[in-house]
Parts: structure tokens; sequence; C-alpha cells
């Protein structure tokens, strides 16, 4: 297929995907709607509708839509944690490694972040660093039991993350309760971070103001890039990426498998955790999760929506984090469950990964190109002949595609 | 720690083992199944969730626990068939299908369970424990001359019917698998499907059989959880059984026998932990024990199958 046709196809399939979607929640909420008669119940699902597509960026009202900065930058600001747990689980489903463990590593981040920030002084600009760094190393040690138990044990590393999650949760839930505890408040939290640590605001301007938009949005930023050119463009990237494609013609080509697939999970902590750092002083005065955040799991949607490339994980989380603030806004102004983006999400998951999905569409693009391509051959030896049917160079192609669906 | 001692050999810890490996059981056998058929079902969390949260609303709406129960594994069942209508027809990665079905299991079922109490009940709710009552549950069975034994009655009598039925399953699960035709099918599918095709098992159907039977015991497993072990839903209630089951089945070597062994080790792990806070242990100490029993029998048990797939090695 051309580059070109790939391209349409991709966005067809994608869009259709969210549309699906869509009228699933249409569904769901006008099922949920108020009113008495089938008009009134249309009606309300249409509000509701509105306030889901349009209310993240725009207020609606009687005296018409309105665009709202302040909205725009609670999205950004709702894409910094899920850009790094998206990035994270890139880079570990990239290797075939299925490590669901970016949503305990971004709490531990967090709260590991969180202790440099409350217990040891540094000078600015040095202090946030040093946060961010430490609680990106400490989540990529923890990663090193899913990993090196997958090397050497061959436990799987989804149940081994999936305890770990948990287990972290509570530890830090017990820290929170006894060592770390700041008793002077009502609720349970840590003393509050220094000043020093903070990430400051990203604007003051008064447009776009929102006290949440820090400029994590900028590392993170510049975090995308980075891992773009690892993935592409660098040798572990590369070594990466064959594994999760053919581990045994990785490892009969030379590659040192066990080493890399730690390498992806360590790493892939490390982004998590480096992200629970920078959410936590880029938008908290203390420490107070007690619950795991959620972030993980949206980071997997993220990674699948991008296909595991992370030069895609800022449009994806950017679309999450709209149709997150879709949701609020419908709790907010049409009174319907803001936990409806959990269904939303599932069922855009699901088709997105679904290889099979549009198959029959795609098979027709890869025949036309078939033809077209031997039609032009045809051309060019002179001979004008009747047009064939998908001949040989067509049923390769197709058979190309059938192979790339069985690795 | 006498006390914790003395407190740990009364019938009464006995008896709470049994009764928090009983869903655990039920994943357990659900995984081991579809295990056995050369797939892995991470979605029984959610399945759970899902099965949960409809039989007790179902059981709420009709007055009666029957058919609660009935509607848990319907709704286990047919989410699992479209589980396998993704993963099978539509060729997703069945962990990716089972990871979706997780993320609407946590939120979705909160969202599900807001909207249709509001439809009825005026206000949303975000847990159905106000309304089920004792006498929708799922009824205990006391077992006449087995309860009048001194310990042992207090262990074995007075459980729920569905903590007796799940040991119960475990023995038929095993039945099925090692003695009828559909469990032989079911394991040639999982060792060679080319080779069971060849001889004309239908691959797909062994497939669609297997991943329903574990929608089946995650609705046993979800109407146990909402209905029995506690009065209602709540979020999250499941609290990661469906994945501790994953566990259990590779710790007990996919085997039903082993299987209920591992799941009583985490039923043991989850009551000490209960008996940790009841002594003044800080709970969030106590409940990531059978989390890390978890990783660390897998890993011991890891460790063991590597040293005896070396070993005849080093004999040649």
């Amino acid at each position: 297929m051309t580059k070109k046709r790939q391209l349409i196809f991709s966005l067809v399939r994608g869009a259709l995907a969210i549309l699906i979607a869509l009228l699933v929640a249409m569904l769901l909420i006008f099922i949920s709607a108020d009113g008495n008669s089938f008009g009134q119940r249309l009606s309300a699902t249409a509000e509701a509708m509105k306030q889901l597509l349009v209310g993240p960026l725009f207020r609606i009202n009687a005296q018409g839509i309105k665009f709202e900065g302040k909205r725009l930058a609670d999205i950004f600001a709702a894409m910094i944690p899920t850009i790094f747990t998206g990035l994270s689980v890139c880079v570990m489903f990239a290797a075939n490694q299925f490590n669901l463990g970016a949503e305990g590593g971004i709490m531990l981040g967090a709260f590991s972040s969180a202790l440099v920030a409350i217990y040891v002084p540094l000078p600015k600009g040095l202090h946030a660093l040093a946060c961010i760094l430490v609680g990106g190393a400490v989540t990529g040690v923890v990663m090193l039991i899913p990993a090196l138990l997958k090397v050497k044990l061959n436990v799987s590393e989804m149940v081994c993350s999936l305890m770990l999650n948990y287990i972290i949760m509570y530890i830090i839930k017990y820290l929170m309760n006894t060592a770390y505890a700041d008793k002077s408040k009502g609720q349970i939290q840590t003393y509050p971070f220094l000043n020093s640590s903070k990430i400051p605001a990203l604007t003051q301007a008064s447009i776009f103001t929102s006290s949440k938009l820090s400029w994590g949005i900028v590392i993170a930023a510049l975090t995308v890039a980075a891992m773009g050119f690892f993935m592409y463009r660098s040798r572990w990237g590369y070594q990466i990426r064959m594994i999760g494609i053919n581990q045994d013609f990785a490892k009969y080509s030379g590659m040192k498998v066990g080493f890399v697939i730690v390498l992806s999970q360590v790493l892939g902590g490390f982004l998590a955790g480096a992200g629970g750092g920078i959410e936590m002083l880029g938008r908290y005065p203390t420490f107070g999760w007690s619950a795991l955040p959620g972030y993980g799991w949206t980071g997997i949607t993220i990674a699948i929506l991008a296909g595991n490339n992370p030069c895609f994980v800022p449009l994806a989380a950017f679309f999450l984090a709209y149709l997150g603030k879709g949701c609020d806004m419908m709790a907010t102004y049409a009174n319907v469950p803001t936990q409806l983006i959990a269904i939303v999400q599932g069922v855009i998951f699901l088709f997105f990964a679904a290889e099979r999905f549009l198959s029959k569409y795609r098979q027709s693009l890869v025949v036309k190109t078939a033809n077209e391509e031997i039609a032009a051959k045809m051309a060019l030896a002179g001979g004008g002949g009747s047009l064939p049917q998908a001949g040989a160079s067509g049923s390769q192609d197709s058979v190309k595609e059938g192979g790339k669906k069985d690795e | 720690m006498s006390n914790l001692l003395s407190n740990m050999l009364s019938p009464g810890f006995f008896f709470s083992i049994f009764r928090i490996s009983a869903p655990i059981l039920y994943a357990t056998l659900a995984a081991i199944v579809v295990e056995k058929a050369g797939f892995a079902n991470i979605g029984l969390e959610g399945l759970m969730m899902f099965s949960a949260l409809f039989g007790s609303l179902a059981s709420y709406y009709s007055q009666s626990w029957l058919v609660g129960f009935l509607v848990a594994l319907l709704v286990g069942v047919g989410m699992s068939l479209l589980m396998g209508f993704f993963a099978f027809q539509l060729e997703t990665d069945i962990i990716l299908v089972g990871i979706a079905v997780n993320l609407m299991g946590s939120g979705g079922t909160l969202f599900l369970c807001k909207i249709i109490t509001d439809i009825t009940e005026g206000k949303a709710m975000a847990s159905t424990t106000g309304l089920i009552t004792s006498k929708l549950c799922i009824p205990n069975i006391n077992i006449p001359v087995i309860r009048s034994i001194p310990f042992i009655g207090r262990v074995l009598s007075g459980h729920s019917l569905l903590t007796y039925t799940a040991f119960l399953m475990c023995i038929l699960t095993s039945i099925m698998l090692y003695r009828t035709s559909l469990g032989l099918n079911i394991r040639a599918v999982g060792e060679n499907a080319n080779a069971a095709a060849s001889v004309g098992v239908s691959v797909l159907k062994i497939k669609y059989i297997a991943i329903a039977f574990s929608g089946l015991m995650s609705g046993f497993g979800g109407a146990f959880m909402s209905m029995s072990y506690a009065q209602g839903w709540s979020q999250d209630m499941v609290a990661g059984r469906g994945f501790i089951a994953l566990a259990a089945q590779a710790m007990g070597g996919g085997e039903c026998l082993g299987g209920m062994f591992s799941s009583l080790l985490f039923g043991f792990a989850q009551a000490l932990g209960i008996k940790f806070s009841s002594v003044g242990l800080d709970s969030n100490l106590a409940s990531p024990i059978p989390y890390a029993i978890t990783i660390i029998s897998l890993a011991i048990f890891g460790f063991v199958r590597i040293s005896r797939a070396k070993k005849p090695k080093v004999a040649a």
C-alpha cells in the first residue's frame, strides 16, 4: 500500500472507532436522561453530547458559544501525567512486555519525589530536578523486580506488576499514616513541599490562566521528542522494537534479549516515576493521594491509540484529556456521571486494538494499489492489453499484509 | 503475638479462609480452563465487577436472590462471549481485550450503577450496599451431621451456598477437563490448535466455550462478592482477586487441584491480614501481604520449574 493510502486507512479506522464509542455513549446518556417523553430525552441527550464534544473548549449558554482559555489550559494540564505514563507503556509494550506497573509507578514516583521535596533542602531549580530524578530512579529500580523475574525465572511480568501496584499503594498509605504524616491537618497528607522544589506555573496571562498548568508540559514535550529519537534512531530503541516484533529473530541475530527486556521495563518505570514527580511538584502543595490515580491505565489506552509510537503520544493524550474534560463538563451541566469516560475509553481502546476491524477495507485498498501498479507497469512496457486483476505482485502484497498479522 | 496465635487457632479463622478463598477459586478455575485452551483471560477482574453489580441490582429489583444470581451468571457469560468476539473474530490481542474490560469494569460499573439507580430511585447511588438486605443474599447452608462435630463443624458448616459450589466446581472442572470429550478438545486446542483442527475439532467453537466458561465462573465469583461476601456492590470491590487468580493458576501448575490449594493459600494470607489488623497492626501493612506472597510464590515456582528443566541436561 502507498503511504498515502495507509494514512487514509488509519484515519478512517480511527474516526470510525471514535464514532462507535460516541454512539455507545449517546445510547447510555439517552437511557439515563431525564424526561418522560421521547422528545424530552432526545433533547437532554443532545444537550449532554454538546457539552461532551464542545464543552472542553467553549462555554455554552443562552448568549451563544464562547471560547474558554482556562479549559484548554486544564486539558493541557491533564495531559502532563498521562503523557509520561503513555510513554512508559509505549516503551514496555514495544518490547512486547505487558508490564502494567505504570499505575503504581506514577504513585511511587510522586511519593518519592514528594519526600525529597519535603526533607532535602536544595537550591531552587536543582531541587525540582533532584526530586524528579529520584522519583524516576526509585520507580525504575522497583521495576527491576518484574523485569528480572521475567528474564531469570520466566515469571509473568503482567501478574507481577499488577501485584506490585497494590503493594506500592498500601505501603505508601502506611507511610502516610505513620512516619510522614502531617498530624496537624485534618486529612491524611504529608508536610508541605519546600518552595524551592516547586515547578512554576507556565504562564500568568489572564486569558490562559490555570494554576494547574505548570512548566511540566514543556518537560513532557521534550521527553516525547527524546523518546521518539530513542525508539526510532538509537540502537537500544531499535533492539526494543525488534524484540517486540520477533523475540527469536532478535535472539538469533545476537541481541542481548534479557538485557533489553530489563532495559525497557526499567526505562518505562523511570518515565512513569518521573512523570509522577512532575505532576506532584507542578500541581500540589503536598502529597495527599490515598489511592492509585488511574493515570497508568489511561497510559495504556494512550499507548494503544498511538500504536506504541512515542511521537503520537501527545495527540492521544490530548484526545483523552479532551474527552475527560468533556465528561466533567457533562457531569456539571448535564447531570451525567463523569465515569462515562471509562466506557467511552474502553470502547475506543477495543476498536483501535482490533486487528481485523475494517480489514476488508484494507484488503480492498491493497488490491487497488496492486492493480494500479500493474497498470502502470503495463503502460510503461508499452503493451496496452487488458487490465489484469490483482496478479502476481498484488497477491504478494496481500501475503505481506497477512504475514504482518501473524506476528 | 500470643494473642494473634490464639486468634488464628479459632474455628472462625479457618472458616474465614474458606469464605475468602471461594471467589479466588472461581476466578482461578476460569483462568485454568482458558489457559488449557491456549490463551489468557486477564479480564476476570472486570467480568467479576460487572457480574457483581448486575447480580446485586437484579436481586434488588426482583426481590429474589436466585434471579440476581442467574443474572450475574448471564452477564458474566454474555460479556465473555463479547470478549471472545473481539479476540477471535476481530483478532484483537486477548490481553488488550482483558485490559479494556478491566478499564470498563472499574469506572464503567460505577457509571452504570449511578444511571441505573438514578432512573428508579431519583438519586444516583455510588454503591448498592443500601439495597441489598441479608434476605437478598445467597443463603447460608448448615450441614446437618457435620454441624454438630465440635471444631470441624464450625469450620465447615454454615457457609454460603456459593462457597460449597466453589469447591464442587473445582471437582467438576477437573472431571470436565480430563474425563469428557469436551475437556480433551479444550486441551488439544491449547496444545496444538492446528493438530486439533486437522482431526475435525472446531477450534473457534472450543475457544468460545472456554471463554464462556471463564465468564460463567466470573459470574459465580461476582455474585458471591456482592451477594454473600459483602451485602451489595461497591466500587472496586473485587480488589484484584481476578489478578490474584491469574497468579493462583500459574502457581497451581495450571491444574484444578493445585489451583484450589493456591487459592486457599491466598485465602489464608488474606485472612491473616484481617487478623493482623484485629490485633492492632496497621491494616495498610497487612493488606499487601497476599500480593507480596503472590510475587514471592511465583518466583519460587518459577525457580523450581527452571531448575527442574535444567536437571536432565546435567544428567545427559
